[in-house]
């Protein structure tokens, strides 16, 4: 098992005001729900808080349902109902891939996945609902089995603490597909329907099938990572260029204008692919850049 | 090939030391590459250079300053440089015996071939005589630059008579004694001596060999024929005619040339040939450091020229 490192660089990612949090809480369950249509009570539901209706007091319901507001306005007895909530599990995916270890611009797209992993689980945890972890990066996926409350939060922080998984060196055999192997995993670990928020930079080959299956049960939203430096690459003159993941050397000569419009090009066809992809699956795409803030894009998209 | 300056070539130990440093720094710019997740995607993109094409522009480079560091040395290379107002004289047989036929054709007519093997031989500035003798000198050639008088007098030649030796190497060095050269000093001169028999009548060819000798002309005999040698005689009887190498190895001792012993054509013309170069051409150290300066000049430029096109930039 590799050990995971902090990377060098961290920033954090940055402040979290709680409102903020609130509000994508209601985004994310109204994007869930969609999912968890059904009018017919399921075992293990529990009292919600929207409201489903307010009507005139039956012989039969529950007396601890009455309204004390409606029944004082209109003299007769009403009780409130709500609509039933199932207690959602939260499976998230982090991607901690060397690759993630990189930014430009102010933040590390690490610093972002730790943000949307604490948001998320802060999220999740909340009226009764149960948060699991994948990890995914190395050569073996590690993996927090879905729990809940506070110390399902914590255990959640610990492991974002962890960091991401060190630089790959040349003739080290590389954990390539990790992110596909930790899909099909979460495919088969989770059995009720839920929420699986992968956050990725989706460089890794072969992810689309495994998240086609996970998004045949559950709701996905796919949250690509994405560094302004790897759209373009910037002028630098003779760079040698070094793949975190694999360790690979590379000699370049950033100057050349032709060779940036060729790699801008095939960046650009390879974050295509990867839209088209999420699109296929039926994933929600939502895109975050290091250089913006991503907690006023996360929920601009998911509202 | 030689150097001058020897200690010059000590600055050759640039070209490893350099070699060092930038493969130090090779190994610096990689230490601290920058780290980039879309390597994978560039290096599909940029071409593969092969290895040659990457180590052309540093290994021209490389002996090009090998090539400087040799020209500061001043090296030197031993040419062969036609002697100036040299003189050669052929002294030629022409008595009875060369009518043998043991070198074919007859042993007259390989001498002749041979003249011509030798005038080929040598440089047009070369001044070549010729003494053809049997029982007395028969025909005399100064030494002229016409090399065509010299074919014509060769080719004339008549196998009669007896042989005096002697008498044919004096004439040959009163003409060769009177060419002065431009300096007041006596020109190089040397003499070849074609027989294939004993002295029969005149001086002795020892005492010539010792009056060259005096001279400082050298003389250089080839005893021509094989022991079974045979000439027609005019009332039919066969007479044996072998070669006497003893003593034109002793005319060849004494007056510092070098004897040759033939028994055939071809030897026979090897041996002019050797002769011819031999004579007519002395060894002169040169030096050539501007041809070295030129080659490295180019192998600069080339190495400069491909770096740039192929990788813009030096190495």
């Amino acid at each position: 098992m590799t050990a995971l490192r902090t990377p060098a660089g961290r920033q954090g990612p940055g402040a979290l005001p709680g409102d903020a949090v609130a509000r994508l809480d209601v985004a994310l369950r109204r994007r869930a729900s969609g999912a968890l249509s059904g009018d017919h009570l399921t075992p293990g539901a529990a009292t919600g808080m929207e409201i489903a209706q307010l009507r005139p007091y039956e012989a039969g319901d529950d007396v601890r349902r009455l309204d004390p507001a409606a029944s004082a306005r209109t003299g007769v007895p009403h009780i409130r109902l709500q609509v039933p909530e199932r207690a959602v599990t939260v499976w998230l995916v982090l991607d901690v891939s060397p690759s993630m270890a990189f930014g430009t611009q102010g933040r590390l797209k690490s610093d972002v996945t730790e943000g949307v992993a604490e948001v998320v689980g802060r999220m999740a945890v909340r009226r009764g609902g149960r948060i699991a972890v994948a990890v995914v990066g190395g050569a073996v996926t590690r993996l927090l089995p879905p729990s809940g409350g506070r110390m399902a939060l914590a255990r959640l922080r610990a492991l974002i603490r962890a960091g991401v998984v060190p630089d790959g060196a040349p003739g080290a055999p590389t954990a390539a597909g990790a992110l596909a192997n930790g899909l099909r995993r979460v495919a088969r670990l989770a059995r009720a329907k839920g929420v699986v928020i992968v956050v990725s930079d989706f460089r890794d080959p072969d992810w689309a099938g495994p998240l086609r299956q996970v998004a045949a049960r559950h709701t996905v939203v796919a949250v690509q990572v994405v560094d302004p430096a790897e759209s373009e690459l910037p002028d630098g003159g003779q760079l040698v260029l070094v793949d975190p993941e694999t360790g690979d050397l590379v000699e370049v000569d950033t100057s050349s204008p032709a060779l940036r419009e060729v790699y801008a090009g095939a960046e650009r066809e390879r974050r295509a692919q990867v839209t088209s992809g999420l699109r296929h699956a039926g994933a929600g795409h939502v895109v975050l850049h290091t250089n913006r803030d991503w907690l006023r894009d996360l929920g601009r998209s998911l509202a | 090939m030689s150097f001058a300056a020897p200690w010059w070539l000590l600055t050759a130990l640039a070209v490893p030391l350099l070699g060092g440093f930038w493969w130090t720094q090779r190994a610096r710019r990689r230490q601290h590459a920058l780290r980039h997740p879309g390597v994978a995607m560039i290096g599909a993109m940029v071409p593969r250079v092969p290895a040659w094409r990457r180590w052309l522009p540093a290994g021209l480079l490389a002996l090009a300053a090998l090539g400087l560091s040799a020209t500061v040395a001043r090296p030197q290379m031993t040419f062969d440089v036609p002697v100036e107002k040299a003189s050669v004289v052929l002294v030629t047989d022409a008595s009875g015996s060369m009518e043998a036929a043991d070198v074919q054709p007859t042993r007259l007519q390989a001498a002749q071939l041979a003249a011509e093997r030798f005038m080929s031989a040598i440089p047009d500035t070369l001044l070549v005589g010729v003494v053809g003798y049997a029982s007395s000198v028969r025909a005399t050639l100064d030494p002229t630059l016409e090399h065509e008088q010299v074919r014509a007098t060769i080719a004339a030649l008549d196998a009669d008579g007896g042989t005096a030796s002697g008498d044919a190497l004096n004439a040959a060095l009163d003409s060769l004694a009177a060419r002065k050269g431009d300096d007041g000093e006596t020109a190089p001169a040397a003499i070849v001596l074609l027989s294939d028999g004993k002295t029969t009548e005149g001086t002795s060819p020892l005492e010539a060999a010792d009056r060259a000798e005096q001279l400082g002309i050298p003389i250089f005999t080839v005893a021509l024929g094989t022991d079974d040698g045979v000439v027609m005689q005019p009332d039919g009887e066969l007479l044996r005619v072998p070669p006497d190498p003893e003593t034109l190895r002793a005319i060849a001792d004494r007056s510092g040339g070098r004897a040759f012993q033939v028994e055939d054509t071809g030897a026979l013309e090897g041996v002019y040939e050797d002769l011819g170069s031999r004579i007519g051409t002395e060894p002169e150290e040169r030096e050539v450091s501007a041809a070295f300066a030129g080659v490295s000049l180019l192998l600069l430029a080339g190495g400069l020229g491909v770096g740039l096109r192929w990788r813009s930039r030096v190495v």
